[in-house]
Formats: structure tokens, C-alpha cells, sequence
């Protein structure tokens, strides 16, 4: 009898989830982009993927066993930094470039600050940062086409993706006055035409990092996460509405609202950004109203960069930023406790 | 008060004794510095106009516009060609090049006064490749005149450095403009 | 107190860099590669040991009131003659480390000498702790430097040395790299220190 009453400290709900079970899940979710990678950049998208997980586990297992600390690297999480560092860089990279971007994510954004669960970067992304800074040609310049269409999604055009394709034309319009009048004709094609290639950046078929070309696989994956309840919807959802507004609103050549929102949410990176990786757990605020300012902080970001900053893609920047700012959003996002009373 | 007077007159003691060892320091240095910027910039403008003598680069101004004469022999005689330095904004700075051209306007030179781009992308403009002297984007330049001074990324044949679009094309289109405005002031070429 | 101790313990012990996280900004600035580590680093070691000299030398008649207003007149027209040597002498190492030599007068490895150790202590032991922390800033930059410079572009002083198929890490002489190199430097060390306390 006296068995049936006990008191423990919370949390008193359990779920049958665990860490091992939600890094698999997100695992799985990726594997539509995984097979449309393989289909649009050919063969050489698998040995990246392979490198870039092989590395990063191998990394965790040699420190934790220099360290002698409990050997996790069966909990998945290693093998998702993996995939979501591969899926960051473009198809046609040495191999070497995964295998070194993984050990710096593993060695440098994980470790360091205690391993899964005390990170305050997203590991994939600072590697990806690193590998961006380091060999900046390795990593912007993508070669290969995919399967069935150009690099940027257009005919016409085939040597960039749509997002370098958009940002120069966009700076030979602002500068008409000191270019040849052929080039900035060619600049206000290019602008309209990049808006006939929704179909393209919808499906993937333009030039990109590996994983991040095709919205609509990627979106496949998502809905499998949001069924799962393994991400909320907050994060991705403020993020992609503060880009279309931002962009719509500054994004276009003819004063403002003469953007094209549906061109900014489609290209880049945003899409996986947004759905895998600013809802890390781990580098994301815990609290609701945090989650939407979290989500509107990487779309101004992202926009900001896009549209003046040095690169033409700032997705990885700006969840990388925003994931420093986190325990201060979570601190004042703290929601009141029921009965509190104001302190004055 | 009579405290402040004397903290004063300590610091002034100290200023007074520090400013007069900067001065006799500055005597030393000065000419020294002087010298170091002349043979700065006479090292430039040797490479920009290889055929003249060094003591026969003359600066001229006229209507705000600044350039170098150079001349074959010491004594000013046998026009070579002229120098100039071309300013365009590159990504992170401005870049300064001399510039030098011979008297049909064709480039004889040229040579990075200034630039502070990103490392290992735009200082490509200075890179020299391993067993060569002469940095291989600048070579580009040579014997050309401005019409063919454009970038392969705006319609040109001029190969701009990979990853450094920003700062190849403020190299050359400085080259570009400097090069028009100079044959507008000189009247045209001789070709 | 000995002489020996007093010149030694900027080396390691007391590294101002590494140990006391002294002098950062120029740690952080100029160490891009090691010709500017040690040029970096000679400048500062002659600043630090002629600023120790004197402000020794007059440490009985600074007034206490005063005495910050004075060391730094005294740094900065050391720094000056530093400046003004290089750009006469050196006018490439003067180019490259730039803005980072006016610069020197608010190292505060500098300041915090004279403060900590030349306003209390007699010429001879001065002169000592000024070479020996110095060095250990010097060592410091060049070690940080050799890093840099060897991962970021392939060279030790300027002379290739990684082989042609090297492709340099460019993020080691961008500012993050050198961050990076200098706390991964901070957590070695308070890592064997902690290791030698046990």
C-alpha cells in the first residue's frame, strides 16, 4: 500500500522519446534531399555525405576516448551534424573539404563547450562558416549542373546560381551609370527572367550547396517533422514570412515593394536552414514567444545580407548569430508563473 | 591651489623634457622617411615606365589632373611615355595603381601602390605565381590600350581572379577611366 | 626577490599574453604572420624596457596623484621614437603592422609594468621584469604567429614551405582565426596548469 504514494521532483510526464530516437527521426527526414542530391549533382553527392558523417563520428569517438568520457557516438547526433554539414557545401568539392569542415564542427563547435545538449552554435553551421572562410573558392563555386537544367535555373544563363545571378544584376542596376548600357540591359533580363524559374528553384533543378536546391524535397522531410512534433512550426514559419516581407519590400530595383518574395523564399538555402537548422533544440529558445522572435531575427538577418552584405547567401550567418543570442531571448521570454505577482 | 601648481609644473617638466627628445628623434628620421617615400615611389614608377631613367620621371599638374612624364635620357629629352595613378574602390579599400602607358597609350607597366583587400582572394591582384617575377592579373594589362581593358565577366578578355570579381574590376576599370581622362588632357595619342 | 626570477617569470609564468591576458589587441591584430609577430614584439619589448628604465628612475619624485598621466607621456614618447625609426628604417615592417605601433601606447602590458612593478621596484630589477616580459609578449605573438601563418598561408617568415598542393586555411590570418589560435593557446595552457597542480 504505502508503495503507491512517492514523491520525486519533476519533470513527472515521460515520453517515449529520447535524444537517439529524434537525431534518427531528423535523419530520416533528410533522405528525399539526399536522393534528390544523388539525381541532380550525380554520384559524387553520396561520397560527400558519406565523408562528412564518417568524419564527424570518427572525430567525437577519438576525442571521447582520448578524454575518457562515455563514448556517444551511437546517439545520431554526430551522424545528423554530418549530413547537414555535406548537404552545406556544393556537390563537386574535394572530399577533403566534408572530411576537415566535419572534424571542425565535432572538434571546435561541440566538444569544447560540454557535447550535445551545451553547444551554442549549431555545429554544422560553424563548420560550414569555417569552411567559407577558409577555402572560399572551394565553396562558392559550383560547377555542376544539375540533372535536367542550369546552375541558375534559367536557360539563358548557365554559370551561376540563381542567388549570384540576382545580386549582380541587381548591383549592375544600381550602378548603370558607370557600365555599358549592353550590361545593364543584359542585368534587367537576367531580373526578369529569374522571376520565370519558380518551377526550377521549387524542384531543385539549379545549382546550389548539395541539400539545399530542392524546396519541394526538402518540405517532404518537414512534414515528416512537424507529424513527428520533432520541430514546431514557430521557427520556420517567422523566418520565411520576415524574408517575403523584407524582400518584397526591399529587395527590388524599383523603389520599394517591387520585390519578389517568392524568389528569395525559394532559393538558397533557406528552406533547409529554416526547417533543420534553426530548430536545433539545443541552439534554439525554448519558449514560444521566444521561437517567433528567434525566427524574425534570422529572417532580418538573412535579408540584410542578401541584400548588402558581402556574400549573396546569408542563411548560415544568420542562424548562427541569432543561436548566440538565444539564452538572452530565452531569459526575457520567460513566461510569468501562474499566480506571480509582479515584482516592483 | 598650491598643490595644483606643483602637480602641474611636474607634468609640464616631464612634457617639456619629452617633447624636446621627440624633436631631436625627428630630425634624425625625417630626412630618412622622406627618402623611403621618394624611393617608394620611384620603385613604382620605374616598374609602371620601365624604359625611362630614373631621374627623368618629371610630375606634371594641370587642371587638377596629375601625371609623370618620363623621359629617355637625364637630360629630358626622348619622350617615353607617361604615369599616373589610377584609384578605383575594391571590396574592402581603395586600390592605388601605377599606371604607366607610352606615348601610343598602350600600357608599359603597372604596380600596387595601396590595396588592404581579403588575404588570399583580392591581394591576388599583386599575387606572382611560383617561378615567375611579374604578378600574372597585372601582366594582363600590358600593351593594351583602354579600349580593351575589360574584364571577362563584363564582355572583356581580361581573366578576373576567381572568387575576387569586386576587386579585379576596380583594378581594371580604374586603369580603364584614369587612361580615358589622360588622353582627353594630353589631346589624343600618337598612334 | 631574485634577478633571475624576475626576468624568467614573463617567459611562462607570468606570460602576459597567455597568463595575465595582457596586451590582447595587438596578440590578436598582428599576428598574421611571424615577421610581424616579431617585429610587433621587438618594438614593444624596447618600449617596455626603456619606459621601465625611467619611470624607475623618477619613481620618487612622480607625485602619487599624477603618476598615470606621466607613464603614459613617458610610453608615448618612447612608442613615437619607435614610430618614427620604423617608418625611417623599416619602412615595409612599418607598412605592414600600420596603425598597431601608435597603438603600443595603450598596450596595457606596458602601462600595467610601469603600475605594477617599475613605480615600486629599484632600476636593476625594472630593467629585468621590462626584457623578460617583453620576450615572453614577443614569444607569445610568435607562437600565435607561427600558427597563423603556417596553416593560413602555407610560409614560416615569408618562405613557402607547405608544398604547392597545400591549400591554406585562410581563416587563420582572417581576425577569426586569430581568436581562435589565441584561446585554443589560453586553454592549453590552464590546461597543463591544472594538470601540474594535481
Amino acid at each position: 500500500m504505502e508503495n503507491k504514494l512517492f514523491v520525486s521532483s519533476s519533470p513527472h510526464i515521460t515520453d517515449k522519446e529520447s535524444i537517439p530516437k529524434i537525431m534518427y527521426g531528423v535523419t530520416l527526414s533528410l533522405v528525399p534531399a539526399f536522393i534528390g542530391a544523388i539525381y541532380f549533382f550525380g554520384i559524387q553527392s553520396l561520397w560527400v555525405v558519406l565523408v562528412g558523417v564518417l568524419s564527424a563520428v570518427a572525430t567525437e569517438g577519438v576525442i571521447q576516448k582520448l578524454m575518457k568520457k562515455p563514448i556517444t557516438i551511437t546517439d545520431g547526433s554526430a551522424i545528423l551534424t554530418g549530413v547537414l554539414l555535406a548537404f552545406n557545401v556544393p556537390a563537386e568539392v574535394p572530399l577533403w573539404i566534408p572530411a576537415v569542415g566535419s572534424m571542425f564542427a565535432i572538434a571546435v563547435g561541440k566538444i569544447p563547450f560540454g557535447g550535445l545538449g551545451y553547444n551554442p552554435m549549431n555545429p554544422a553551421l560553424l563548420g560550414r562558416a569555417f569552411l567559407l572562410a577558409s577555402w572560399p573558392t572551394h565553396m562558392t563555386i559550383f560547377k555542376t549542373a544539375p540533372t535536367g537544367g542550369t546552375l541558375s535555373g534559367i536557360d539563358a544563363i548557365t554559370n551561376a546560381t540563381p542567388l549570384n545571378v540576382y545580386r549582380q544584376a541587381k548591383d549592375a542596376i544600381a550602378n548603370q551609370a558607370t557600365l555599358p548600357a549592353e550590361n545593364v540591359q543584359e542585368a534587367y533580363n537576367a531580373m526578369s527572367q529569374l522571376s520565370d524559374s519558380y518551377w526550377n528553384l521549387f524542384t531543385g533543378k539549379i545549382g546550389g550547396c548539395l541539400g539545399e536546391t530542392s524546396v519541394l524535397l526538402l518540405l517532404i522531410g518537414a512534414v515528416y517533422l512537424i507529424y513527428k512534433r520533432y520541430i514546431s512550426l514557430k521557427i520556420p514559419l517567422s523566418y520565411i514570412v520576415t524574408v517575403a516581407l523584407l524582400t518584397w519590400i526591399f529587395g527590388g530595383t524599383e523603389g520599394l515593394f517591387s520585390g519578389d518574395p517568392i524568389f528569395h523564399v525559394l532559393s538558397g538555402g533557406l528552406m533547409l536552414g529554416a526547417f533543420y537548422m534553426a530548430t536545433d533544440m539545443v541552439t534554439s529558445p525554448v519558449t514560444y514567444k521566444g521561437r517567433i522572435y528567434f525566427g524574425i531575427g534570422c529572417g532580418i538577418l538573412t535579408v540584410v545580407i542578401r541584400l548588402v552584405g558581402g556574400y549573396p547567401e546569408g542563411v548560415s550567418y544568420s542562424i548562427l548569430l541569432m543561436n548566440l543570442t538565444v539564452p538572452l531571448i530565452d531569459r526575457y521570454t520567460k513566461p510569468k508563473i501562474f499566480g506571480e505577482v509582479k515584482q516592483k | 591651489m598650491k598643490e595644483i601648481l606643483k602637480l602641474g609644473g611636474i607634468l609640464m617638466l616631464i612634457t617639456a623634457i619629452a617633447g624636446g627628445a621627440l624633436s631631436m628623434v625627428n630630425s634624425i628620421t625625417k630626412p630618412k622617411i622622406e627618402l623611403q617615400k621618394r624611393l617608394a615611389l620611384e620603385r613604382a614608377l620605374l616598374k609602371a615606365l620601365p624604359t625611362a631613367d630614373s631621374d627623368a620621371i618629371i610630375p606634371v599638374e594641370t587642371n587638377g589632373q596629375k601625371y609623370y612624364k618620363g623621359y629617355e635620357s637625364p637630360d629630358t629629352t626622348g619622350l617615353v611615355g607617361y604615369a599616373f595613378v589610377a584609384k578605383g574602390k575594391g571590396y574592402s579599400s581603395e586600390i592605388e595603381t601605377m599606371v604607366g602607358i607610352d606615348t601610343t597609350g598602350a600600357i608599359t607597366g603597372t604596380s600596387i601602390l595601396h590595396q588592404v583587400e581579403t588575404p588570399g582572394l583580392g591581394t591576388k591582384i599583386e599575387e606572382v605565381t611560383y617561378g615567375e617575377e611579374k604578378p600574372w592579373f597585372q601582366q594582363q594589362f600590358m600593351d593594351r590600350t583602354w579600349e580593351e581593358l575589360k574584364l571577362d565577366k563584363d564582355g572583356g578578355d581580361i581573366n578576373s581572379i576567381t572568387g575576387a570579381t569586386i576587386s579585379s574590376r576596380a583594378v581594371t576599370s580604374s586603369i580603364r577611366e584614369g587612361l580615358k581622362e589622360l588622353e582627353n588632357e594630353l589631346g589624343g595619342f600618337n598612334n | 626577490m631574485s634577478l633571475f626570477k624576475e626576468f624568467f617569470k614573463g617567459f611562462y609564468d607570468e606570460n602576459p599574453v597567455f597568463r595575465l591576458a595582457l596586451g590582447l589587441c595587438p596578440a590578436l591584430a598582428v599576428s598574421n604572420s611571424v615577421q610581424n609577430a616579431v617585429g610587433m614584439g621587438a618594438a614593444a619589448t624596447f618600449v617596455l624596457l626603456c619606459s621601465n628604465f625611467i619611470v624607475s628612475l623618477i619613481r620618487k619624485g612622480v607625485p602619487k596623484k599624477i603618476r598615470i598621466p606621466i607613464y603614459i607621456v613617458v610610453i608615448a614618447t618612447f612608442v613615437t621614437i619607435v614610430d618614427l625609426a620604423m617608418a625611417g628604417f623599416a619602412p615595409d615592417l612599418h607598412k605592414s603592422l600600420g596603425i598597431f605601433v601608435p597603438l603600443i601606447v595603450v598596450n596595457c602590458v606596458i602601462l600595467g609594468r610601469a603600475e605594477a612593478f617599475a613605480g615600486k621596484n629599484n632600476v636593476l630589477y625594472s630593467l629585468f621584469d621590462g626584457l623578460g616580459m617583453g620576450i615572453g609578449f614577443t614569444l607569445a605573438l610568435t607562437v600565435v604567429g607561427v600558427v597563423r601563418e603556417l596553416l593560413g598561408d602555407g610560409k614560416l617568415w615569408g618562405i613557402p614551405i607547405m608544398g604547392a598542393n597545400f591549400e591554406p586555411v585562410l581563416l587563420f590570418i582572417l581576425p577569426p582565426g586569430a581568436f581562435l589560435t589565441l584561446g585554443l593557446f589560453l586553454g592549453l595552457f590552464n590546461w597543463i596548469d591544472s594538470r601540474m597542480k594535481k
